[in-house]
């Protein structure tokens, strides 16, 4: 269609017309490798995938113009990390202790306040996100509407940073708002659970102090499981929230994917699976390793 | 006392300088700016429109460079108090038939839509109004033929496209008849108001886009074909899901009957005579749907006709394109719905151009007429959808609107593209000569160039042809070499004084590199030879004839070429656009692509995306990301070197010290902006922040022209058409009308307009009198009905159509005005005339009896004479009878006496 709307070809006649696309096509396959027999391409694609060689895009470039996938998605990657690694770390945080906190008072008005808003938390961060530009950004001019950094970006690092971290706040907050109070919710409901353990009875009657109690008898054997949650949970997010991204105009990953899924730029798509699918190998591995520090009940060897 | 006087000094000048504070301080005019009007523009990305216009509203964006179609969005932006808006007029929805059948091969059911009778039906079943103004909510107007109802054709061939609107014009009864006419011969059945065809319900594939409009419209088509009896089978489709069927697949396989189709012109196209060839024949597209279409012989040749220009006048092939028009009707492979409003927003404070077709960011001006209202500098944030999409570089660089419309910033075309009518004016150069061979159908419009016809262009021997690669040396023409036409341009005088914007110089050595490196990418032995230009150049090999320097400076440049358009206008922009210092995808001062071109020799970039894929590099960017340290590293080998590219034939124009000056300023610009990006537009690219997608350019103030150069272009004049008609029009007399043409409340000049054409639209809409207006003075034209006209005319309501056509603007104005035809006046006139007849006829006889009376008056009068006659005769004779009785009388007394006498005598 470029050939044919291209005012430089109308005067080929349809003949010239459709030689010069034939030869534009055969153009293309060579480029592409798709001369090559199946199985001699499908050999090339598991070394590249191993390698972290993951080709180059059909259609997209990274922003600063490469299109190696590994740079577009490298280059991508540490918005994603630098937000939602911020934002999970947080509420892992609030969850955490606001799980403790409320565990202590079960049945406080707090703790019935807490259960009762915990289903907002299905509502998505985006959806908060949406009122907030709307009321910091739109009404009251204080918060940027979206983006990375201010327009123009400030030369020096330090302001840079500053104006990076004014443009997390919006995204950040209504994640926080979104996920926290499920957080605590499961969290409390978690040491609830494991506060009613026999074990834990037995400290209670022998007197352990409550604090004792909590950080060796409820905390420590919940320990994996919570690891193990905020772990998968951080490289989930490192694959990005494509709505919130979209909302918040946030160049990472979850853009990217959308944009990727939308033109079905495949080699763009598969690295980003592959690149998580690394992630999680890793992290499921390094997990087996912090379980045989943290969990006495798992030791190396013997039978 | 001391301290007393200076109180009362600090009072004198407190109260001094609140007085002076309050004076209204002295106007200064605003000095007209070198290069653009204001002093910096802010580029960021901002993908939610909803989001852009509030951002906008709250004076956080000066303009967005998108084109909006939501009606919602449209109606936010008309009410805000803060923005203006615009529109343009590019894009086009219609639907498009599987024209395979009557049966599909692959499955063996009906398509209807293989009947161009049946495709014909369709324009009657849609209502193009309804479209346009329900779903579409205004921003669209009806479209029924492939001509672009904002583009001249439409203008230059209106009555019988009106002719056409009125004909196919909504009639769902009819549709129905037809359709019902034509499945019957089919053979299928109606059966409880649905169409079977051998047992089975005929189930129409549609599928709709969803991505725009065009979701409402398809449910919309759906809705009409079940009113007739179809089974619709809704297909909801994104671009991607829809294009392996329509356009990939094989219509014979069946899976599809209809789809939404959409198009987007982002130029004015001036000659849409392609269009027929283009839309309806096999040779449009090589995509098995058209190979698939099987238009009327008769038709297909026309179109054929139209689309290579195989013609010799204007009229000839004014009369080809209503053939077109009528034919393409008949074959409906596509029925066009409705021509998109494209609305373009920006607050009240900013003024800018907007392209009729391409709107902002098409608009080659913009950057040139971007402005506060009444203020000289300023910044200007502008958001758009997307940005830095693809590498920047001049030779093979990114295509995408949203780097274009900046990088169109940083560079000056040798001639500029009129926003509103799509011919060009000169910018770089004073005037061109424009000589064409007899019998080609080229015009020019503007008033610099000029255009002659000849018999034979002949390309002098030493007039240059191409490049030898391997001789490094330029080859020249051949002798006996012919052209269809010559261009000779004449650039500015100045022009080698301008600066790119790292402050060298522009010089002869910019054009030479330009032209030769066009053919060396092309030729096998050079080391930056790229397979994927080779199409590429071979088209335009095949065009190119000859380039001849008659004058170095100021640059006089001879352009042989066999690339013809119907505006003369544009075969010099094609001409020039060649080998000025800038390429297809942005400016090239020939040490800017030096440096590229080094480090594609080494293979460690490319400037085309295939050439990069090919050797596994980076594609090459000026602006950022790996690219950057390849090029410093290439420029940094350039100034030990001291590289001078085709030094065989540059070595003639560049001097060692001149190279390494220009690479000197190149590195000095490269630390100072940290990228390679060197202009000689009015902005200048200041930097660049890929992550954030942030650019921002900045005024150059050693540009050559004043900010006021385009002033005359910040919005098109349109012309602003009003009719009086009066209220009765009598048949059979003679009548006028009279058309006012202003802009703005001043009279539109009679030489700014094209023509003034009128309809008269009879009560059923059928038309029945076609002609032009006569002007009279500036701003009033004048319509002259005759008497036989008017005869011609049906008694009622009709209604008279002005379309206005101006030279400056493409987009021709239409208005209309009703009035009401009469007949009584010929009636009463009829009737006395009887009444004239009969009382003639009495007078007549009245006259002939009269006559008769008069004749037996005259007879009697000489009977009476006679009589007279009779009477005076025997009047005489009685007279004589007296006169003889009184002498008888006498005689007798005498006798007596005489007797008494001689008695007396006797007795006496």
């Amino acid at each position: 269609m470029e050939v044919r709307n291209n005012p430089a070809y109308s005067h080929l006649t349809s003949g010239e017309m459709e030689e010069l696309i034939d030869k534009l096509y055969e153009q293309e396959v060579k480029r592409l490798g798709l001369d090559k027999p199946f199985l001699y391409r499908s050999f090339i694609y598991l070394k590249n995938a191993l390698t972290l060689e993951l080709g180059r895009a059909q259609y997209l470039t990274s922003d600063s113009g490469s299109r190696n996938v590994r740079n577009i998605i490298l280059e991508r990657l540490p918005a994603t990390v630098l937000l939602f690694t911020t934002a999970n770390l947080i509420i892992f945080v609030i969850g955490l202790f606001g799980g403790l906190f409320l565990s202590r008072r079960y049945g406080s008005k707090l703790d019935k306040v807490i259960v009762t808003l915990s289903p907002l938390s299905s509502i998505p961060g985006w959806f908060y996100g949406i009122f907030l530009i709307l009321i910091f950004a739109s009404w009251f001019h204080l918060l940027p509407y979206g983006g990375f950094v201010d327009a123009p970006p400030p030369k020096d690092s330090l302001n840079y940073a500053l104006s990076v971290m004014k443009h997390m706040i919006l995204p950040v907050i209504s994640w926080l708002i979104s996920y926290s109070l499920i957080e605590i919710y499961v969290r409390r409901t978690f040491f609830l659970m494991f506060s009613n353990e026999d074990y834990v009875e037995m400290a209670k009657a022998k007197g352990v102090p409550p604090r004792m109690i909590e950080r060796r008898y409820i905390l420590r054997p919940t320990l994996p499981p919570i690891i193990t949650s905020f772990a998968l949970t951080l490289i989930s997010s490192w694959m990005g929230a494509i709505i919130t991204e979209r909302v918040f105009n946030w160049p990472g990953i979850g853009s990217l994917f959308y944009m990727a899924a939308s033109i079905f730029d495949s080699p763009v798509i598969i690295g980003e699976v592959v690149i998580y699918a690394y992630l999680l190998g890793l992290t499921v591995f390094v997990l087996d390793v912090i379980y045989a520090l943290i969990d006495p009940r798992i030791r190396v060897g013997g039978a | 006392m001391l301290r007393k006087t200076v109180s009362t000094c600090l009072l004198l000048i407190l109260v001094a300088s609140i007085v002076i504070s309050m004076l209204p301080a002295p106007t200064v005019a605003q000095e007209i700016p070198q290069g653009p009007w204001v002093d910096e523009i802010i580029f960021s990305e901002e993908p939610d429109m909803a989001k852009a216009i509030t951002r906008l509203e709250e004076g956080d964006l000066h303009t967005y460079f998108y084109g909006l179609t939501d009606p919602d969005l449209f109606r936010r932006i008309k009410i805000s108090p803060e923005l203006w808006y615009t529109f343009s007029y590019g894009s086009y929805n219609e639907l498009t038939f599987n024209p395979v059948g009557p049966e599909f091969p692959a499955t063996g059911k009906l398509n209807p839509f293989s009947v161009p009778r049946i495709r014909e039906a369709m324009n009657y079943l849609i209502d193009r109004k309804y479209i346009a103004e329900e779903i579409c909510g205004g921003l669209a107007v009806p479209r029924y033929t492939a001509l672009t109802p904002s583009f001249p054709d439409y203008a230059r061939l209106v009555d019988t496209v009106r002719e056409i609107e009125v004909e196919y014009s909504y009639d769902l009864e009819k549709a129905r008849a037809i359709i019902s006419e034509e499945m019957e011969k089919l053979g299928a059945e109606l059966v409880d108001g649905k169409w079977y065809y051998k047992g089975e319900p005929v189930t129409l594939i549609f599928l709709i886009r969803v991505e725009d409009e065009r979701r409402e419209i398809g449910d919309y088509v759906s809705a009409q074909l079940e009113k007739v009896g179809f089974t619709v089978d809704r297909q909801y489709k994104t671009s991607a899901e829809a294009a392996p069927l329509w356009i990939l697949g094989d219509p014979a396989d069946g899976k599809w009957h209809i789809y939404t189709g959409g198009w987007v012109t982002t130029v004015i196209a001036r000659d849409q005579s392609y269009n027929f060839d283009f839309f309806y024949t096999p040779r449009g597209l090589p995509f098995p749907l058209w190979q698939a279409y099987t238009p009327d012989p008769e038709f297909d040749e026309v179109a054929k006709w139209l689309g290579i220009a195989n013609y010799t006048t204007w009229d000839e092939r004014n009369e080809l394109m209503r053939k077109a028009l009528r034919l393409s009707m008949k074959d409906s492979v596509r029925v066009w719905l409705v021509n998109s409003i494209t609305v373009w927003t920006a607050r009240n404070e900013l003024e800018l151009t907007c392209d009729l077709a391409g709107g902002f960011y098409g608009a080659r001006l913009w950057p040139y007429t971007i402005r506060f209202k009444g203020t000289v500098g300023g910044t200007v944030k502008i958001a758009t959808h997307t940005l830095l999409i693809d590498p920047w570089n001049p030779v093979g660089g990114s295509n995408w609107i949203y780097d274009q419309m900046i990088i169109r910033a940083t560079y000056d075309p040798s001639l500029m593209a009129d926003p509103f009518t799509g011919l060009y004016w000169p910018q770089r150069i004073k005037n061109a000569e424009v000589y064409v061979k007899s019998g080609l159908p080229v015009v020019k419009t503007l008033d610099w160039l000029t255009l002659n016809f000849v018999d034979e262009i002949t390309v002098p021997t030493d007039a240059w042809y191409g490049w030898n690669a391997t001789t490094k040396s330029i080859v020249t023409a051949p002798p006996g070499t012919t052209a269809k036409a010559k261009v000779v341009v004449h650039f500015e005088d100045t022009l080698f004084k301008n600066k790119f914007h790292d402050g060298t110089n522009m010089s002869l050595a910019d054009f030479i590199f330009n032209f030769i490196i066009t053919f060396d990418r092309a030729d096998n032995a050079s080391p930056i030879y790229d397979e994927a230009y080779v199409p590429d150049f071979e088209s335009f090999r095949e065009v190119f004839k000859g380039f001849k320097i008659i004058s170095e400076d100021p640059l006089v440049v001879e352009y042989y070429t066999d690339m013809i358009y119907p505006d003369a206008e544009w075969i010099v922009t094609e001409a020039v656009d060649w080998f000025d210092p800038e390429m297809t995808f942005g400016p090239s001062p020939w040490h800017m692509v030096a440096i590229g071109m080094l480090a594609e020799q080494e293979k460690k970039l490319a400037f085309t995306a295939d050439k990069a894929s090919a050797l596994e590099v980076e594609w090459m960017s000026y602006i950022a990301g790996p690219s950057i340290p390849i090029l410093e590293e290439m420029l940094d080998e350039a100034i030990d070197t001291t590289f001078i590219p085709y030094k065989e034939v540059l070595g003639e124009y560049i001097t060692d010290a001149e190279a390494l000056a220009r690479y000197q300023a190149l590195k000095a610009w490269y630390e100072d902006k940290g990228h390679f990006w060197v202009g000689y537009g009015p902005f200048y690219l200041d930097s660049v922040d890929p992550t954030a997608k942030v650019v921002v350019i900045k005024a150059f103030r050693e540009h050559p022209d004043k900010a006021d150069k385009w002033a005359g272009f910040a919005e098109p004049m349109i012309p602003e058409v009003s009719v009086t008609a009066p209220a009765i029009v009598d048949q059979g007399y003679e009548t006028e009308f009279t058309v006012e043409i202003t802009y703005k409340g001043d009279p539109y000049k009679i030489e700014d307009m094209d023509f003034v054409k009128y309809l008269i639209i009879g009560p059923a809409g059928e038309i029945s009198v076609v002609g032009t207006a006569t002007p009279i003075k500036d701003g009033e034209w004048r319509i002259t009905l005759s008497a036989n006209d008017t005869l011609a005319l049906l008694l009622g309501s009709n209604e008279i159509e002005v379309i206005a056509s101006s030279k400056l603007v493409s987009i021709p104005s239409s208005v209309r005005a009703s009035f009401v035809v009469s007949g009584l006046r010929k009636e009463f006139e009829g009737r006395l005339e009887d009444l004239e007849a009969t009382f003639d006829a009495l007078i007549s006889q009245l006259e002939e009896t009269l006559t008769n009376q008069t004749a037996l008056i005259s007879d009697l009068e000489g009977e009476i004479e006679n009589l007279r006659a009779a009477l005076a005769s025997l009047s005489n004779t009685v007279t004589m009878l007296i006169a003889v009785a009184a002498i008888s009388i006498i005689i007798a007394l005498i006798g007596v006496v005489m007797a008494i006498r001689a008695r007396r005598l006797t007795i006496t």
